[in-house]
């Protein structure tokens, strides 16, 4: 953000949110805003209990809340205005606080070779220049899809990019996509617990990162955040939002997204109407991000497998805390020529309409459209939120649908799902969890096996109904040097190998990793297609 | 509000609907591609093809102008058959605006895709703000007058507001809910049940088998419409039960007439050159077939009904299938 935006942006957010609750308090029973203020300070006493005391974040947030309480008790309306203020501009202080112009001047030449130095694992002998830095890492990133649609539509409006999400590197990995493509830095809200790791965490704010303290639970934060994201659209910064709301526990490609972030398009698309931005276009670009490795893999299937996953909703434990491990996942990708994909898919607008290259929405018939009629009533564009909930609500199956298609897949994901289905076939109505403990009947199967699985898996996948898109390695179809091509993966980086082969043999060592990857299949509606 | 209504679909029930717009006092638009029709229903104000005998209000106008009928308000009902619904929206297309409503009174699936009416209308058009209207509501009775009652489901709260206001009077309750999927799926899933009531009716099987065919055929609708996303209280409201009620005990749906010739040993082409009005419960059956082959789901009544229109089994022998599968426990897969 530019650094002249930072104070407008926190006094409009801060205006928009105490506004809207005195109006809602004109009409709501007595005691509206001394709810919302106790309320408030009611789930961050909670919060501030479980922290710190001495870290300066936690004094800073008691010196404000102490009084607060002492006076609430007595306190006028126009007291309880003030308290709601004050705590308004304390929560959006911290969103945008840790800012820095100096450093966002230089940002946008540092960042990307920067960038460059850490996705090269530091591998000394590629420390030779700058320039072949940015070569290196440039051939790992594959880049595909609209990009050009992109580039245009981004002079023509404000976009909304809404990946898939799998890793904590994807945001990092999404700025540095964002950069080869020429675009300025993305806005997005990154949680808290991603800037422990010191490194990184330099890297995430200079590509456009704010913080997202998700241990805050009280309503009024939540306000703050949505009319922050809502702001920085209206002022034209290109946000990113990921719409699955967290990593992908499973592996699967996310088919349920959360539209509480999403649903700001309308609020903004609307907002530009209204005071006649002269550029009010919103413009959503589904991406996929497809790994043929996935730092975190080992704990996000753990997790995923003890059903835990919203009490371990925020993981501060796992790979992307431990930088040597970031170091391993790069050095070892690289060393195999790895490759990470990102594709970004034709755009829509903010109703689900696909748009064309001048940024023009259209029907699904193809037929121009007038995006401002779906906001109208008696000829003014007019806020109702209800009905822009539901507008977002349409939009998850185009973006589903987008992800699926998108999704590129790799011979990690395609033998980790044909080994998966050998399993479970040679263990009829066995536990899924006594399975992944010990292997079932035989730790190994023959080569030949593997090759025909895979060879079916990649052939329905060819007929499924939203086939993928297929990495370099899967394209040719040939199915051995694709298996081989996996277990080359599988051998590195993690801890154990998902699966190795001994002689005509290939073992399962590590199901739940061959369940993990495998997982990205889900959603193809395989099990009909093979069944059949 | 007095905006134009226009219904799309010139049928009994279009007309009907039309009908009831008019009485509440609405200039209402009635699209049909039949010049003909449109210039008699113009001219001596009744629709003698498909509603004869009811006047209608001078404030309805016939026209064979898809854009003037899309382009005259911000609510349109859309009232065609299922198998020419896609066709009819992709047409209308070319009109419309994302400001506009569509609730459509078709009680169908698309037989090649398995879609949902209000699916086919996302598909074919830009407009979200989509609805449905499904109920008890056989048109002879209701253009006569006869209090009845039905539902108009959208996600939407403005089109079944838009809708209710529209529609709503002494003789006609109009209730709103939120379940596009329930109410479509009772609709349409009615039809093939008020088949099967046909035909057992024309075999004078009693009321106990009428009664055994109603509930079951309501648990096989509701175990339809989980499977596609419903909320399973919509089966026991208007488009559910209601309409199941209605469509089965009456010998005026077309549905039941179907049932009551195959059960006088006529065979469906037979039946359906002899029918000029179409009877959904057809379509919908070989709809319906192919998507529970799919999903891999049991609705016996359904398959039976398949089976005495699409093969050339015989009503006893489809009988007596029926009649010998195992009985369950009454909600198994319903979490019963």
């Amino acid at each position: 953000m530019k650094p002249e935006d930072k104070e407008r942006i926190q006094v409009e957010v801060v205006s928009r949110v105490v506004e809207d609750h005195i109006k809602r308090a004109r009409t709501a029973p007595t005691g509206y805003l001394e709810h919302l203020v106790n309320d408030t300070l009611y789930h961050e006493r909670l919060r501030l209990e479980k922290e710190n005391p001495d870290q300066p974040r936690i004094k800073a947030d008691r010196a404000v809340y102490r009084p607060m309480r002492a006076r609430l008790r007595h306190a006028s309306p126009s007291d309880l205005q003030s308290m709601l203020q004050t705590l308004s501009r304390h929560l959006v202080d911290e969103v945008t606080g840790h800012f820095d112009p100096r450093v966002y001047r230089v940002a946008t030449r540092v960042v990307p070779p920067g960038l460059s130095l850490l996705l090269n694992a530091m591998s000394p002998t590629r420390l030779a220049s700058l320039r072949d830095l940015r070569t290196t890492v440039a051939d790992h990133v594959e880049l595909g899809g609209e990009i050009e649609q992109v580039k245009e539509l981004s002079r023509r409006g404000t976009l909304i990019v809404v990946p898939t999400h799998s890793s904590n590197l994807d945001s990092i990995l999404l700025g540095y996509a964002w950069h080869l493509i020429g675009m300025p830095p993305l806005c997005y809200g990154a949680g808290l617990n991603l800037f422990h790791n010191k490194m990184l965490s330099f890297f995430m704010q200079n590509l456009g990162a704010y913080k997202v303290d998700r241990k805050k639970k009280a309503p009024l934060y939540k306000d703050i955040l949505k009319q922050y994201a809502t702001c920085s659209i209206e002022m034209g910064y290109h946000n990113l939002f990921f719409p699955g709301g967290t990593r992908s526990r499973s592996g699967a490609v996310e088919s349920k997204l959360k539209k509480g972030l999403l649903g700001t398009s309308v609020a903004a698309y609307v907002n530009n109407l209204r005071s006649r931005n002269p550029k009010p276009d919103i413009f959503i670009i589904p991406t996929t991000l497809s790994y043929k490795l996935v730092l975190e893999a080992e704990t996000l299937i753990d997790d995923h497998l003890k059903e835990v996953g919203k009490s371990r909703y925020i993981i501060e434990d796992d790979e992307f805390s431990k930088p040597r491990r970031i170091l391993d996942f790069f050095r070892d990708l690289i060393a195999l020529d790895g490759k990470i994909g990102v594709t970004f898919s034709p755009a829509l607008d903010v109703f689900g309409n696909r748009v064309d290259g001048e940024g023009n929405s259209l029907d699904p018939r193809g037929r121009p459209v007038d995006p401002r009629r779906y906001v109208m009533r008696d000829g003014e564009p007019v806020h109702d939120p209800g009905r822009d909930a539901q507008y977002t609500r349409e939009l998850e199956p185009e973006l589903v649908d987008a992800f699926h298609r998108d999704s590129v897949l790799m011979s990690t994901n395609v033998v980790g799902h044909a080994l998966f289905r050998m399993l479970l076939a040679h263990n009829p109505g066995m536990d899924l969890y006594r399975l992944l403990r010990t292997g079932g009947a035989s730790p190994s199967f023959p080569m030949a096996d593997l090759h025909r699985e895979t060879g079916r898996v990649l052939e329905a996948l060819k007929t499924c109904r939203t086939p993928p898109r297929f990495g370099d390695e899967l394209q040719g179809g040939d199915v051995q040097g694709i298996v081989a091509d996996a277990l080359k993966h599988f051998a590195i980086y993690h801890e154990q190998p998902a699966a190795e082969r001994r002689g005509d043999r290939v073992f399962h060592e590590d199901r739940r990793l061959l369940l993990y990857y495998g997982n990205r299949l889900r959603g193809y509606d395989l099990g009909r297609v093979l069944a059949a | 509000m007095t905006d134009t209504v226009s219904v799309i679909g010139a049928g009994s029930w279009g007309t009907t609907l039309a009908k009831i717009l008019g009485d509440n006092g609405r200039r209402v638009l009635l699209w049909s591609r039949d010049a003909r029709q449109c210039k008699a229903i113009n001219e001596s104000h009744v629709n003698e093809r498909y509603l004869p005998g009811f006047p209608l209000p001078k404030r309805i106008e016939a026209t064979t102008d898809l854009g003037q009928a899309c382009e005259a308000g911000p609510l349109i009902l859309l009232v065609v058959p299922s198998h020419g619904l896609r066709k009819v929206a992709f047409q209308m297309g070319d009109f419309l605006g994302g400001d506009q409503m569509i609730v459509h009174a078709t009680k169908g699936i698309e037989i090649e895709t398995g879609k949902r009416m209000s699916q086919v209308i996302r598909e074919e058009t830009c407009v979200r703000k989509v609805g449905v209207l499904s109920g008890p509501n056989l048109a002879r009775e209701l253009a006569a007058r006869k209090p009845a009652g039905t539902l108009v489901a959208s996600p939407f709260d403005e089109v079944f507001l838009a809708a209710q206001q529209a529609l709503h009077n002494a003789y006609f309750r109009v209730y709103a809910g939120h379940d596009v999927v329930g109410a479509e799926v009772g609709g349409a899933f009615k039809n093939i049940i008020a088949v099967a009531a046909g035909v057992a009716d024309g075999l004078e099987l009693g009321d106990n088998t009428k009664a055994l065919l109603l509930t079951r055929g309501l648990n096989e609708m509701a175990r339809l419409g989980d499977t596609m996303g419903a909320r399973v209280m919509t089966f026991g409201g208007m488009a559910g039960i209601g309409d199941l009620m209605c469509t089965c005990a009456s010998t005026l749906s077309r549905n039941h007439q179907v049932g009551e010739r195959l059960a006088a040993g006529q065979r469906r082409a037979t039946i359906e050159k002899e029918m000029h009005m179409v009877a959904e419960g057809v379509k919908t059956t070989k709809a319906i077939h192919r998507y529970s082959a799919y999903k891999g789901l049991d609705l016996p009544i359904a398959e039976a009904v398949y089976q005495l229109l699409y093969s050339r089994r015989s009503v006893k022998r489809v009988i007596e299938e029926l009649m010998a599968r195992p009985a369950e426990h009454e909600f198994a897969e319903l979490g019963g």
